[in-house]
């Protein structure tokens, strides 16, 4: 085997690498710093955060209220935005430089691009897309807990010869720390060479919608929508969620093909999928199986939908969604 | 034919593929009756060029189109057509496994084989809520001094319009004065997903462990509600018990109404069509025995579509396409549909779940009414 480019005797300190865009930290960069708080006080470590971007220094004081000992910025008009070569370059020019013994990552596009690209050229392993880390009892290495396809295995993953330890984890699978506005840290510039990038950056366009698979919250409607999903839309909003379809309602051309649920669509797994005059097929539960709560909401109480659901309401959807978004504005006030 | 291309031969890819497909390929002449029998070709032009696949495989050269692969229902209508007997659809479900270990897989079914793995359905649904579908019904557990074992299926178990069809066939049995059992909560997933989805390493494994239930309670005679199931054990199932012999249910009820078990006391005067399922049918050369049960039934009075038989046009739903969307315009079921709602018939018949299923959902797509779906085993039920 390749030995990587610094031996576990020369590595020292728990990093987070602290991802953002538009001058504003992923959440998940966060989520990492709470959990490396826990795993850097286990091993009676340094938590470090790395910051790369442009005019990005400020970022740094969050970083540190969320846990972080200390973090390094890296300053670059050529790292305005993420590209793979700037970013992988500058990147794998700290590490070398500093030896961590642990890097963790959040599994966003970005993120996975970047830790992937990192890995190979520090000789290093990668264990990516974890849904718990932990430290070993007596080695202190870490170990990054995986989920297999569709979530049915987990396999324990450490990294014992070859450093740094790197793990990807993805947003929403650690809480956020509260911040403490008074955590004193330490802020070091780092002078790192960014060479100009191959890639020229076009055209950025963010997006309409997020991955179904990944949202929290979802209102879904079926067939009873008889395709208004105004209300539907109003609630997700206030939710912070995203509008899901069952096929009939795909089928009908009321929703893209992108909102599909079920047994031909996403397979999702919110913590609250909100179902709005579906009768519950077998091919759409088995694409909110995974949700902690489903709330139905359908004409007929006789509908299969409701021996799936946490709660169940007997209603028209169009009579009780004005009902429900206008208390859910009330408790928001 | 497409643009002129260049192309490098090399004869690793050529081994490697013919090792694959296990040399099925190699008999076509290339008279391209399979590209034209397709239904794919009904509703899209060039979107599944079987000749040129299994030419490109001939000459060991790798896929030019991974769609194309997944697009198979292995329906066989091609097989029905080819002079040669080439088996497409194997070829392709081999290939289909290559794609597994390349990666090169569509979303969704990774997870439908870990369904099967932890749960033993491909639905997710909890193994404990398996027997639900008999609620009320006393269903017994099978022993070996059962006639049949009742072999339910997963779609059945957890679908509740399948259900209607397992219901109507304990229905059937009772009256018939069969003795049966199923394996209530041990009952798994027979593995038509695996097979269709062309996962060849896991379906050898679970066949073995699956084989091994049936010859542990001693099952001979298995009735299946599903083709597919039907499928899996007769053909790729080693016998373990000394004398398994898997039946689908119209063959088992065919049997039953020729031994005067099965009698229909009801007249049910109405006008049927009955829908060949591909995995009955030209996988198994089962057309007459529910068409018997049919005409037997008094008052019903059987009409046949312009595809019928080896002719009939597949529903879409085979070959793991029931976990992959096909758009509304592209799904064969529409066409069926209409050629049923063409002969006039009040009832498309069939003895498929799949079918039922995208039968059931073109009804709703094309809009047609005055004719709906309904199972074999549901229409003899009401009629004894």
């Amino acid at each position: 085997m390749v030995e990587s480019l610094y031996k576990p005797e020369e590595a020292k300190g728990l990093w987070v690498y602290l991802e953002q865009t538009d001058g504003k930290l992923e959440g998940v960069g966060l989520e990492l710093l709470g959990k490396g708080r826990a795993l850097a006080d286990a091993l009676g470590d340094k938590l470090t955060g790395v910051l790369l971007g442009d005019g990005v220094e400020p970022l740094a004081r969050e970083a540190i209220s969320h846990g972080a000992d200390e973090v390094l910025v890296v300053e670059n008009p050529r790292l305005d935005v993420y590209r793979t070569d700037t970013y992988t370059n500058a990147l794998f020019h700290v590490v070398r430089s500093h030896k961590p013994s642990i890097f963790l990552l959040g599994a966003t596009p970005n993120g996975r691009d970047l830790a992937a690209r990192l890995a190979a050229r520090l000789r290093t392993g990668l264990t990516a897309d974890c849904v718990d880390l932990g430290i070993e009892e007596g080695t202190g290495l870490l170990l990054g807990i995986t989920a297999g396809f569709g979530g049915g295995i987990l396999a324990t993953i450490k990294c014992p010869n070859h450093r740094p330890q790197m793990a990807t984890v993805r947003p929403g699978v650690f809480p956020r720390p509260v911040p403490e506005a008074k955590r004193r840290g330490k802020i070091r510039r780092l002078d790192v060479p960014v060479q100009e990038s191959a890639i020229q950056v076009l055209e950025r366009r963010v997006g309409a919608e997020a991955d179904l698979t990944t949202a929290k919250v979802l209102v879904i409607g079926g067939g009873g929508t008889r395709g208004d999903f105004r209300l539907l839309k109003e609630l997700a909003d206030l939710l912070g969620g995203q509008l899901g379809a069952t096929r009939v309602a795909v089928d009908a051309g009321w929703a893209p093909r992108e909102w599909q649920i079920g047994q031909t669509g996403y397979v999702t797994r919110p913590k609250l999928a909100i179902v709005c005059g579906a009768s519950g097929a077998m091919q759409f539960t088995v694409g909110i199986e995974g949700a902690e709560t489903v709330v139905a909401i359908n004409i007929d109480g006789e509908a299969p939908i409701f021996e799936y659901a946490d709660y169940g309401i007997v209603d028209d959807v169009f009579a009780f969604l004005p009902a429900l978004i206008e208390q859910i504005r009330r408790l928001k006030h | 034919m497409g643009a002129m291309a260049e192309v490098t031969f090399d004869d690793a890819t050529w081994e490697r593929l013919f090792q694959i497909t296990g040399g099925v390929f190699a008999p076509c002449f290339s008279c391209g009756v399979c590209t034209a029998s397709c239904p794919w070709g009904l509703v899209g032009e060039g979107k599944v060029r079987i000749r040129d696949l299994v030419r490109r495989i001939q000459l060991g050269l790798d896929p030019d189109s991974e769609e194309s692969l997944w697009l198979c229902t292995t329906c066989a209508a091609c097989v029905a057509s080819c002079p040669r007997g080439v088996d497409i659809p194997e070829g392709f479900l081999a290939l289909r496994s290559q794609a597994w270990r390349e990666g090169k897989v569509p979303r969704n079914l990774h997870a439908v084989l870990w369904a099967v793995h932890w749960d033993a359905n491909p639905y997710r649904r909890p193994p404990t809520h398996r027997p639900l579908w008999a609620k009320g019904l006393e269903v017994k557990e099978f022993t070996p001094d059962d006639e049949v074992l009742y072999y339910v299926g997963c779609t059945p178990s957890y679908d509740r319009r399948i259900q209607k069809v397992a219901r109507s066939l304990v229905e059937i049995l009772k009256r018939s004065g069969v003795s049966f059992g199923t394996l209530g909560e041990r009952e798994r997933c027979c593995g038509d997903s695996i097979r269709s989805f062309g996962h060849d390493a896991y379906l050898r494994r679970y066949v073995e462990g699956h084989a091994k239930l049936f010859a542990e309670v001693g099952a001979k005679t298995v009735v299946t509600t599903s083709p597919h199931c039907y499928d899996m054990f007769r053909r790729y199932y080693p016998d373990l018990s000394g004398g398994f012999q898997p039946l689908h249910y119209t063959e088992y009820l065919a049997r039953l109404l020729e031994e005067g078990r099965l009698r229909f006391t009801r007249e049910v005067p109405v006008r049927v069509t009955y829908h060949d399922p591909c995995y009955l049918g030209r996988r198994n050369g089962v057309y007459e025995e529910p068409r018997k049960l049919l005409q037997a039934i008094p008052g019903v009075e059987l009409v046949e579509m312009r595809e019928n038989r080896e002719q009939a046009l597949c529903c879409g739903g085979g070959g793991g396409r029931m976990w992959m969307e096909t758009k509304p315009e592209e799904r064969f079921s529409n066409l069926r549909v209409q050629q049923a709602a063409e002969t006039g018939a009040e009832l498309l018949v069939t003895a498929c779940p799949h079918c039922i299923t995208c039968l059931e959902d073109s009804l709703k797509v094309v809009g047609i009414s005055g004719l709906r779906v309904v199972d074999v085993a549901e229409i003899v039920a009401q009629a004894m």
